[in-house]
């Protein structure tokens, strides 16, 4: 049920964003602002022995200095309160605010930083995993028990969460298998690298105080405020002007109540914003390391018996949202496949890294990665081909997944057809040149979301939306769709979004929502005031209002257009009398019941809503003598329901596909013995340029979801993240006989396995 | 501070007598100092606009290529890219468009970096450096320029005015290319430049140079033994194994010394290979990078 008659996909907030005249939060100057840093802890773990600000409070400039003493006391965080604004007693990594300073210049306010008296006493540094969930490991939180947990979170030591995947018998299964395959995978920690290091701004009015800010999700870094500063809901107002991408990076709440804080106590409006060294090291959203042993046991024809998996997650030194990482990791090591017997352990494990955090489509390119690299060894064991293996055991319509849940209409198995034809699986190449295939999934997240929306007399329509614009263009969307309910055109449609004062609640830009939730809100509210426009335009018409079509600006009797009255004009009317308004709220689907499966520590990521589907085949190739892989073709196909702004959709494709390959080859944190980031800066963590890009055929399955978006929609602006780097990592095996088993699989790793694998060949 | 955009040659030399530093496309010296590398310096002469800094002069023995050519301005002049193409091949290479077109052949020397990427093609193809003050020029070598990373020889009164090179001989053909993980703002992981000279199918003369993998950038010695030899595998061979062997690469966060040891052997022997291409008459695009596939590679 694609949408075919909508107009071409407009993007109302482009003209701004092209020609700079638009305006992100770091533009913005407020009379009399002073300016924030931060004095972060630079060492990964140690106790405090001595925090004095006083010298710094002294400097003649300062305004405010604040440290942990200065603020209420208490920790916060959505599951795991492990949290606190400034460092108490211990730092528990290099980026954490140990004192905010507010001072009329940057050069004072530096000034200040380097007064502060900040000693401390080095503690034994928790980095590696499998060390710290082994006996006697130093604990990054000794007092975990002590603090408020929420949900179904077993945690014990260092292990912050621990959830399983379970059904059927795997240990038996995997006994009866014909051949049974065992790999590990190994991934390192990444980031969300958005370009706009993030700004904020706070000015308090009497007990209010409005903040700008670069944040993906307005009321997340509301309630975030509100927690850690008590303040009542009504008394925090979060603006969003552009923000310049966020990759997950800006979701959660961060650090807009340290910056109102110092608002409040230099009675001045202040202002931060980030170096790149500090949006590297310093928020709390970042892909997680991960550690994946997989074993399947496979019967001869094909046939997947059992699957085992065993993970180790780095949250870092604090919780932030991961606590549902490693039930969704643990999905996507099981995979969008049949199989009947499954026992999957998946652990969240405190470290004193960067706590991490949902980066788009969190620990899937990981787990997709590992899994379908893993896919690719299992069928090469029973010699079957990568693309007949997949045929035989990815779920399809009805089938019963990894879970026990049963899938409505899906077009995997299209996807997997047509992006393997597009990319001529089987054809020849040329030597060093391969193709890999992945397949990958991902759910669609039904969250509360309010809409309201206006006609004013001149027929001009104000559509308010909780909604948030990281730059997938999905908000732009909403303009689509109430202009397909009004009959009116894109343009007609004025957004009024990213401010919590004046929108309903809304999950905003996370979990690839926006369409999904912030959709259907839009959709029936502006269907309220179509159907007002639809009663006021039969009476015009003397016909039934169940008759009245709204198409082109103009109400008119179906089938009979030239039977018809302006939209304008029963606008104006309406502007005397009834106005007319919308406010809808989109209804929260339950989740599909699961039959058969059981999860420990069950963080509601295992039976999926509306799942997206994809296949990715990427077509590499490999320098042999230097290991420098470079994909030349990337052919994807999705199914993600109905595509209804097939522009947008290409472009989160697009994406997702690059940012898949720098994950797959060059982006990779690299730490130092003092458990540090080397590489927090654009120079040596490696970005994909466009100059990389490869050339990118999409097709889409579109296959109307019913419980998912508006008109059969489900999200997408993450699924074309989950496969890429599996795609790659199969090709490149396929064009130089060895594995690569370390993400980001760099020039230096896979020389690295070519060489190995010669040194064996020789012996 | 002060920031004062010199007009003519005099002018700037005045100024550095009295204590200014030179800034041509600021690409090195306003990049460090946003990293905190090196403050900025407290007096700034732009010599960006003085015309005669900015030509490219054939003569009959030598080519003055001045200063303050942009990387732009090399990968478009037909003489840079017809005789002395090394040095285009790795002007193409430098950062992206915008670098490139404000970036120049003299920030890029003077600044001194290892991974500098003109460096090796100039030292392979006997560029010598043009330093002048107010008192008269002088002519060193690229050898003598260098002293270690982000240090030259040259005074702070002195301006590198211009890169003279002699102009190759019948026969010659050059080429540059360097290890890179990604295609547009990357520095070299190692790279090589190759200069070599042919009498039908024997190496009459043959000089090669290393990006990355020492202080300074580094000319491999003893290569006498490769002149008068044939043109084949076992010479493309020699070459990769004096590059590996002379090599003096350190561990960083791009890459190990075992593996820039390597790749320094491989990228040594495309980077003569290609010279010894273009020596035989046939027309390889420049950069030799895309045009042959090295690195991140077509
Ligand atoms: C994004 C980016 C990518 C880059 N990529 C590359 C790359 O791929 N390869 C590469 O080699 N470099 C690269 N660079 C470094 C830089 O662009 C080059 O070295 C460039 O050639 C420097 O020239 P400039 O004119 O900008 O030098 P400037 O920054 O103006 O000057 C550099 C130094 O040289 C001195 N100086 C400049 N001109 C003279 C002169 N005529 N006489 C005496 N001293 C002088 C200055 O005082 C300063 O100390 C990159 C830089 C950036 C920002």
């Amino acid at each position: 049920m694609a949408i075919t008659d909508l107009p071409e996909f407009i993007r109302a907030d482009g003209p701004d964003k092209v020609t700079g005249s638009g305006r992100y939060t770091a533009d913005m100057t407020l009379t009399g602002q002073l300016v924030a840093k931060f004095k972060y802890a630079e060492v990964s773990h140690a106790r405090i022995t001595n925090l004095d600000v006083s010298a710094a409070r002294a400097i003649p400039g300062v305004f405010a200095v604040l440290t942990a003493d200065d603020v209420p006391d208490l920790r916060y965080t959505p599951v795991i309160a492990d949290r606190t604004l400034f460092a108490r007693d211990v730092v528990r990594f290099e980026g954490e605010v140990v004192a905010a300073v507010a001072a009329i210049s940057a050069a004072i306010a530096e000034q200040a930083i380097d007064a502060i008296v900040f000693e401390y006493e080095a503690l034994p540094i928790v980095t590696d995993l499998e060390a710290a969930v082994a006996d006697g490991s130093t604990l990054v939180h000794p007092d975990l028990d002590s603090y408020v947990i929420t949900g179904d979170t077993p945690h014990e030591g260092n292990v912050a969460t621990h959830s399983s995947i379970e059904m059927g018998d795997a240990e038996a299964a995997m006994a009866s298998a014909d051949v049974v395959i065992s790999s590990r995978y190994v991934a390192d920690a990444s980031h969300a690298a958005p370009i706009e290091p993030r700004a904020i701004i706070a000015q308090w009015e009497g007990d209010k105080v409005t903040i700008w800010t670069s944040t993906q999700v307005p009321y997340d870094a509301r309630d975030g405020v509100c927690e850690t500063l008590q303040l009542p809901s009504n008394k925090v107002r979060i603006i969003v002007p552009h923000l310049g991408g966020g990759f997950g990076g800006k979701c959660g709440f961060h650090f807009e109540a340290h910056i109102a804080a110092l608002a409040k106590a230099a009675k001045r409006p202040v202002k931060l914003v980030f170096s790149r060294w500090e949006e590297f090291v310093a928020p709390d959203r970042r892909r997680e390391g991960m550690i994946i042993d997989v074993t399947t046991g496979v019967m001869h024809d094909g046939t997947i018996v059992a699957r085992t998996g065993a993970l180790l997650l780095d949250n870092g030194a604090y919780s932030a949202d991961a606590t549902f990482f490693p039930q969704a990791a643990a999905m996507h090591v099981a995979g969008p496949y049949k199989i009947p017997n499954i026992k999957i352990d998946s652990r969240l494990v405190y470290t004193n890294h960067q706590p991490s955090g949902s980066v788009r489509a969190p620990t899937a390119p990981q787990g997709c990665w590992a899994v379908e690299s893993h896919t690719d060894e299992v069928a090469a064991a029973i010699s079957m081909d990568p693309l007949d293996f997949r045929r035989k055991n990815i779920v399809h319509t009805g089938a019963i997944g990894p879970v026990g849940q049963t899938y409505d209409e899906i077009g995997l198995d299209q996807c997997l057809e047509l992006a393997t034809k597009s990319a001529g699986w089987g054809n020849e190449l040329p030597d060093g040149e391969a193709l890999g295939i992945a397949v990958g999934w991902w759910p669609s997240f039904a969250a509360s979301a309010g809409a309201f929306a206006k006609m004013h007399g001149d027929g001009k329509v104000q559509l308010i939306t909780g909604a948030n614009e990281c730059g997938t263009g999905s908000v732009m969307t909403l303009r689509m769709i109430a202009a397909d309910e009004l009959g009116l055109d894109q343009t007609d449609i004025e957004l009024v979004y990213q401010d919590t004062a004046a929108a309903p609640v809304g999950p905003g830009a996370t979990g690839s929502q926006t369409l999904l939730n912030h959709g259907r809100a839009v959709e029936t509210a502006s269907r309220q005031i179509a159907d007002q426009l639809k009663e006021l335009a039969a009476v015009h018409l003397e016909a039934n209002a169940d008759d009245i079509v709204l198409s082109g600006g103009m109400a008119s009797v179906a089938g009979t257009p030239t039977v018809s009255v302006p939209i304008v004009e029963l606008a104006a009317e309406a502007a005397e009398g009834d106005l007319l308004l919308g406010s809808a709220s989109a209804p929260v689907h339950d989740s599909p019941e699961l039959f058969g499966s059981t999860c420990l520590g069950d963080q509601d990521f295992a039976s999926w809503l509306a799942p997206q589907f994809s296949c990715h085949v990427a077509r590499v190739r490999v320098d042999k003598d230097t290991g420098v892989a470079r994909v030349l073709q990337v052919h994807t196909a999705h199914d993600s329901g109905t595509i209804i702004n097939p522009v947008a959709a290409h472009g989160q494709i697009e994406g997702g596909v690059l940012m898949g390959i720098g994950q797959a080859l060059t982006e990779g944190t690299q730490y130092g013995e003092d458990g540090r980031q080397q590489n927090a800066g654009l120079l040596e963590y490696k970005l994909q340029t466009i100059a990389d890009a490869p050339s990118i055929h999409t097709q889409f399955v579109e296959i109307f979801t019913p419980n998912a978006g508006p008109k059969g929609a489900k999200g997408l602006a993450e699924a074309p993240n989950v496969a890429t780097a599996g795609a790659i990592s199969n090709a490149v095996a396929r064009a130089t006989g060895v594995r690569v088993r370390q993400m980001p699989m760099t020039a230096e790793r896979v020389w690295d396995a070519l060489t190995t694998s010669a040194r064996e060949d020789d012996s | 501070m002060t920031f004062t955009i010199a007009n003519t040659l005099a002018d700037v030399l005045v100024a550095l007598a009295a204590g200014a530093r030179p800034i041509a496309g600021g690409t090195d010296l306003v990049v460090g100092a946003r990293q905190g590398k090196d403050s900025l310096p407290e007096t700034l002469i732009a010599i960006d606009r003085v015309g005669e800094l900015r030509t490219i002069e054939a003569a009959d023995d030598h080519t003055r290529i001045g200063s303050g050519v942009t990387h732009s301005m090399l990968v478009s002049d037909p003489l840079i890219v017809e005789q002395f193409t090394a040095i285009a091949d790795a002007a193409a290479l430098v950062g992206s468009p915008a670098t490139r077109n404000v970036g120049t052949i003299g920030g890029n020397v003077m600044n001194g970096s290892p991974a500098m990427d003109t460096g090796a093609p100039l030292v392979v193809l006997g560029a010598e450096a043009e330093l002048s003050t107010t008192a008269g020029s002088r002519r060193v070598s690229l050898d003598e320029l260098w002293v270690s990373p982000g240090r030259t020889s040259a005074q702070t009164d002195e301006l590198c005015t211009a890169l003279v090179l002699p102009n190759p001989p019948d026969g010659a053909g050059s080429a540059y290319v360097r290890l890179e993980y990604r295609r547009a703002m990357e520095i070299a992981v190692v790279g090589a430049a190759a200069a070599v000279t042919l009498d039908g199918d024997v190496i009459t003369a043959v000089r090669i140079a290393l990006t990355a993998v020492a202080p300074t950038i580094l000319e491999l010695a003893d290569l006498s033994g490769l002149s008068g030899r044939a043109v084949d595998e076992s010479f493309f061979a020699a070459v990769a194994s004096a590059a590996s062997e002379q090599a003096a690469p350190i561990s960083d966060l791009r890459a190990s010394d075992r593996y820039r040891r390597h790749t320094i052997g491989v990228m040594a022997r495309r980077a003569t290979e290609a010279a010894v291409r273009r020596a035989q008459g046939e027309v390889i695009d420049v950069p030799v990078n895309r045009a042959l596939g090295v690195g991140a590679a077509s």
